[in-house]
């Protein structure tokens, strides 16, 4: 335990770096993140106004815990901006809310490292992913009192607490899941 | 499933256009019109993005999905707006005497049973104003936002967000992100179909919100496990062609024209006058130089 912990102290990553592997997983996330959300767009949560059901933003959160920030942030970012090209519409202010979720999703691998061999790390991602959505939809739907003159009392009963509580409500059983699922499978390969 | 981009190749005015002019004027009527309610201001931008969008002369056949769901949105952001906020929907604008036209019978919650009483909205020519404002503030940004997807290869997005000065890697990850897309969604339907062949059932998920959710799990996990894990392979290929080591060019261009650069221009120049008069409109509290802090009703409307 004691060497393990002191390897991982030693190979201590640079988390806003970003080289070939960060790029990969970067359109990897993106990619995912878009096509999740296109094949579950079905899915319609009864009482949300313009928001439907998403697993698909267990992708972000996942990246940024796993990845880093900058993974994250563009996995939110791009991969919403790409489901908007393929929705045919294009809300900039919830891509950017969406990449903040990642951003700040990613902000666990300062106390993990990314790697969540432990109960206490995945709890520690699980922090920071409810964070991230409450900073990230907070962002989207606060910034429509601006962007669209919503009062604040509308932002917030129409599109934060009808975005944020399914999405954390998801962030909180998926994000677990991946994360071992993913443990398991780098401990198999030796990848990762 | 197959997966569709909803770019429609033609021959417009607005397909021609450089990427970057249509984020441009997208953002930059955005951000204008976030910053005032002026009826006329906004009627102008109005119907400005009416040309632009009839300039792209998309057809309602292909656009009706977006459009609905546009439609759905500006419902709810005007309209229950309006009733969530009691009728007090006015804002960014100076509103010491509003003319009262009638009101609106509705309920409010009460202290006693049955908690639910009727009350009143006030409903104004201001707030008549603010809505018709709000309404067409978001149709307008959606006249400019549609026509992005509709009209922009999907192909160039890369590049254009190169030119927009995004590093290469960034815009080579956009560029990778598209390709991987069709892959990733084949293998989000290849895993729901075998998953259904056992038995599940992602249409008819049973359960409270944490059973619905957890059962999603079967499909995410094979498809976003394995994914990464693939990864790996392409990491090293492009590792070994020393990816990233030298400055990257682009098997695609893009050239801005005259019409390009004049639009960009414009649209840049058209933010810093509105954000210039927005913040002369505080320190002159009357007078022309204050007309983006007012609504523009016409005297006999609002005596």
């Amino acid at each position: 335990m004691a060497i393990s912990e002191r390897r991982e102290e030693r190979s201590r990553p640079n988390i806003w770096g970003i080289g070939v592997r960060e790029v990969v997983l970067m359109a990897l996330g993106a990619a995912l993140y878009a096509g999740l959300s296109y094949v579950t767009n079905a899915l319609q949560l009864p009482g949300a106004s313009n928001v439907s059901l998403r697993p698909g933003i267990v992708i972000p959160l996942f990246f940024g815990a796993v990845f880093g920030p900058i993974v994250g942030a563009f996995t939110g970012g791009i991969g919403n901006l790409i489901n908007d090209l393929l929705t045919g519409t294009v809300y900039w202010n919830w891509d950017v809310g969406n990449a903040i979720i990642g951003l700040v999703a990613g902000l666990a691998m300062y106390n993990t490292l990314g790697r969540y061999n432990s109960t206490v790390k995945i709890i520690v991602a699980e922090f920071y992913s409810v964070i991230g959505i409450l900073i990230g939809l907070g962002f989207a739907a606060y910034s429509d009192i601006w962007v669209s003159k919503l009062t604040f009392a509308s932002a917030t009963t129409t599109e934060f607490i009808p975005a944020s509580l399914p999405d954390i409500v998801l962030g909180l059983i998926l994000l677990p899941i991946l994360l071992i699922a993913y443990n398991a499978a780098v401990g198999r390969t030796g990848r990762g | 499933m197959l997966i569709n981009f909803v770019y429609i190749k033609r021959d417009t005015p607005i397909h021609r256009l450089d990427p970057r002019v249509k984020f441009a004027l997208l953002f930059a009527y955005s951000l204008s019109a976030a910053q005032t309610s002026n009826f006329w201001f906004i009627l102008a931008g109005f119907i400005g993005a009416i040309y632009y969008y009839r300039s792209a002369r998309l057809k309602w056949s292909e656009t009706k999905r977006a459009w609905y769901f546009i439609i759905f949105i500006t419902f709810i952001l005007v309209f229950v707006n309006f009733f969530i906020s009691g009728g007090a929907i006015v804002q960014g604008v100076d509103l010491s005497h509003p003319h009262h036209l009638f009101d609106l019978p509705f309920v409010h919650f009460t202290r006693t049973f049955p908690f639910l009483g009727p009350t009143k909205f006030p409903f104004t020519v201001e707030s008549a104003t603010f809505i018709m404002t709000q309404t067409m503030r978001n149709f307008s940004i959606a006249f400019l936002a549609v026509p992005i997807p509709f009209t922009t290869n999907p192909d160039k997005f890369g590049i254009a967000f190169k030119g927009m000065g995004i590093s290469d890697k960034i815009s080579y990850a956009i560029d990778l992100s598209l390709r991987f897309l069709p892959t990733t969604v084949r293998d989000f339907v290849t895993t729901l179909d075998a998953q259904r062949a056992r038995g599940f059932e992602i249409d008819k998920l049973r359960g409270g919100i944490f059973g619905k959710v957890a059962r999603l799990a079967p499909m995410i996990v094979p498809v976003v496990i394995g994914s990464v894990v693939g990864a790996e392979d392409i990491i090293s290929a492009m590792e070994l062609r020393c990816f990233g080591v030298g400055k990257r060019t682009w098997l695609v261009e893009l050239q801005a024209r005259r019409i390009d650069r004049l639009l960009i221009t414009l649209a840049i120049t058209g933010f810093a006058i509105v954000t210039l008069l927005n913040i002369l409109g505080f320190i002159f509290t009357k007078g022309p130089l204050h007309f983006l802090h007012t609504q523009g009703i016409p005297a006999f409307l609002a005596p």
